[in-house]
């Protein structure tokens, strides 16, 4: 008898403790969670046979971490990615596994866009094609990152000269080209958006795209009707109210991302949200 | 030495192993739905850690098996009985390692039969562009045996010298970390990253990469989960010298094994 009331009791403890014990680790922020990640040099000799199981570990906790974010409210995150612990984590697990297309595409697919760290992407995709010489994908999202945001027509040129080469697809190719000029943009973003949506398979980074392309689309929208307005008036219009007054639009598009659109000086069509959600200042930022 | 050989591999099976190997073969399970997480790469994903979990399962078996087996049989005096009957204790010796080893060698074979399964489902969820190399996944968990029937060797020689049953686990398990690591150390100390670090401790790393059995070259879990290309003759080289190292130890450990005495 006295042994079921000791387990009773033993139990009751443990009922009472896993609540605030569930709630304090779920609070962790991602760099406690993960742990201290050292440098990949140091890991691989400690890992011994299972440097790539390590590396996929990696990129999955990256992925959960990003995964818990979609608790959004609104267009606010619930927490601020931290996007050094994650940039560094993916970089440590491409060390370990230089072949590994998870880090590659998730490095593409969030750091690029949320963090804007074209650069150190592309530095990640550039080593990664020198490992996955007959993958069309990584030279594919270095040609849109030296197109899109770097304006580097040359360096995308080769990329998708290189994409094209590898996956037979021609078209791939004139991507560059097509797109060079500052109207073409859009197009360009969406095309790549929509390439990259379709072939999504996790939940958190689908929509992520999915936002993206109704922005862009937005965006799109605004963009023909200030074309249409230009054939007609011969000049720019200068604002969205304008547009919709005289009936280019037939209703206020909308940011996904909670912002306001308007035209710029340059007759560009910009979102007070620049296409990033508003995030709430909370402990555990330590992204810089 | 036959004979030794076949005892021990029933005194395996005896000892249920192979229940505690079923256990961990369950992870086997969840390793599809694992994979499935992957945004681009399932089937890769889902031969990674099969392959992981192998090592794994062959590592725990190498250290244990191969660390206890004769620390056991002297601890309970059984080598006395045997030794007693006219066995030359080298064959005794060999005979016990040729029993762990096909015992390893069987428990590969069902668990390479596992993850072929494992894989061919995984690679029905989400097929990979790239299809898989099946040839290399064989190559890989078959190296992979001869790495960890080398630790076996390696235990043995540490059970001929040792009274305790911790220096031969403890000892294989460092021999396993730092065998694993030569390759990397060797390839640090020749770039020019390394031309701060003291003569002294360069030459001792070059020592050790030369001594101790380099791991490396046996792992081929990159080739088969990505279809990287195999060298023939880095197998070929690979597997000489798994059969001139794991020789030396061997003879070391019988060399022992007949000096010491018994009580």
């Amino acid at each position: 008898m006295k042994k079921y009331i000791f387990l009773s009791m033993l139990t009751a403890g443990y009922l009472f403790l896993i609540t605030p014990f569930t709630t304090y680790m779920r609070s962790k922020p991602f760099i406690e969670k993960l742990g201290y990640v050292p440098q990949a040099e140091v890991l691989k000799f400690v890992a011994a046979d299972q440097k790539v199981f390590l590396a996929d570990s990696l990129v999955l906790k990256s992925l959960f971490y990003f995964g818990s974010l979609a608790g959004r409210s609104g267009a606010e995150l619930v927490l601020p990615p931290d996007y050094f612990s994650l940039y560094k984590t993916i970089e440590t697990a491409v060390k370990l596994d230089p072949y590994n297309l998870d880090a590659y595409y998730f490095a593409q697919a969030v750091m690029v866009w949320d963090a804007k760290r074209v650069k150190e992407a592309n530095a990640l995709l550039e080593y990664g094609t020198k490992y996955r010489d007959w993958d069309y994908q990584l030279p594919f999202f270095l040609g849109f990152n030296y197109a899109y945001f770097l304006k580097d027509y040359q360096n995308a040129a080769k990329h998708y000269q290189k994409a094209a080469d590898l996956s037979g697809e021609p078209l791939l190719a004139k991507l560059a080209g097509r797109y060079m000029y500052e109207s073409g943009q859009t197009d360009l973003a969406l095309a790549y958006l929509s390439t990259m949506e379709k072939s999504a398979r996790n939940a958190a980074i689908k929509k992520e795209f999915q936002e993206r392309i109704a922005a862009f689309s937005a965006v799109k929208r605004i963009e023909t009707a200030m074309a249409d307005y230009k054939r007609d008036f011969g000049t720019v219009s200068r604002s969205i109210d304008e547009l919709l007054r005289k009936g280019y639009l037939k209703d206020l598009p909308v940011d996904p991302y909670g912002g306001q659109f308007f035209i710029d000086e340059s007759g560009q069509v910009r979102s007070t949200s620049k296409f990033a959600f508003h995030v709430e200042k909370s402990a555990g930022n330590r992204g810089k | 030495m036959l004979s030794v050989a076949r005892v021990t591999l029933k005194g395996v099976f005896r000892d249920r192993v192979f229940q505690g190997i079923f256990m961990a073969a369950l992870l086997f399970l969840f390793i599809p739905s694992v994979a499935s997480l992957s945004m681009r790469q399932v089937t890769e994903l889902s031969i990674s850690l099969s392959l992981s979990l192998i090592s794994f399962i062959l590592l725990l078996l190498a250290v244990f098996l191969g660390g206890a087996s004769l620390w056991k049989d002297m601890e309970r005096r059984y080598s006395f009985s045997v030794l007693a009957l006219p066995i030359k204790r080298s064959d005794y010796l060999l005979g016990k390692f040729c029993g762990v080893a096909l015992f390893l060698l069987l428990t590969v074979l069902l668990l390479w039969a596992v993850t072929s399964l494992v894989v061919f489902f995984a690679s029905g969820i989400y097929p990979s562009p790239r299809p898989v190399a099946w040839h290399y996944l064989f190559l890989a968990v078959f190296y992979d045996s001869l790495k960890y029937i080398l630790l076996v060797a390696v235990a043995f020689l540490f059970s001929t010298v040792s009274t305790s049953f911790f220096l031969p686990i403890f000892g294989t398990i460092a021999i396993f970390l730092v065998g694993s690591a030569t390759q990397e150390a060797y390839d640090f100390i020749h770039t020019p990253l390394a031309k701060d670090i003291p003569a002294v401790v360069k030459g001792a790393a070059t020592g050790l990469y030369y001594i101790l059995p380099n791991f490396t070259a046996f792992d081929l879990k990159l080739n088969a989960i990505y279809g990287v290309q195999v060298s023939g003759q880095g197998l070929l080289l690979t597997f000489g010298y798994f059969l001139v190292y794991t020789a030396i130890v061997l003879f070391l450990a019988t060399v022992v094994f007949s000096r010491r005495e018994l009580k």
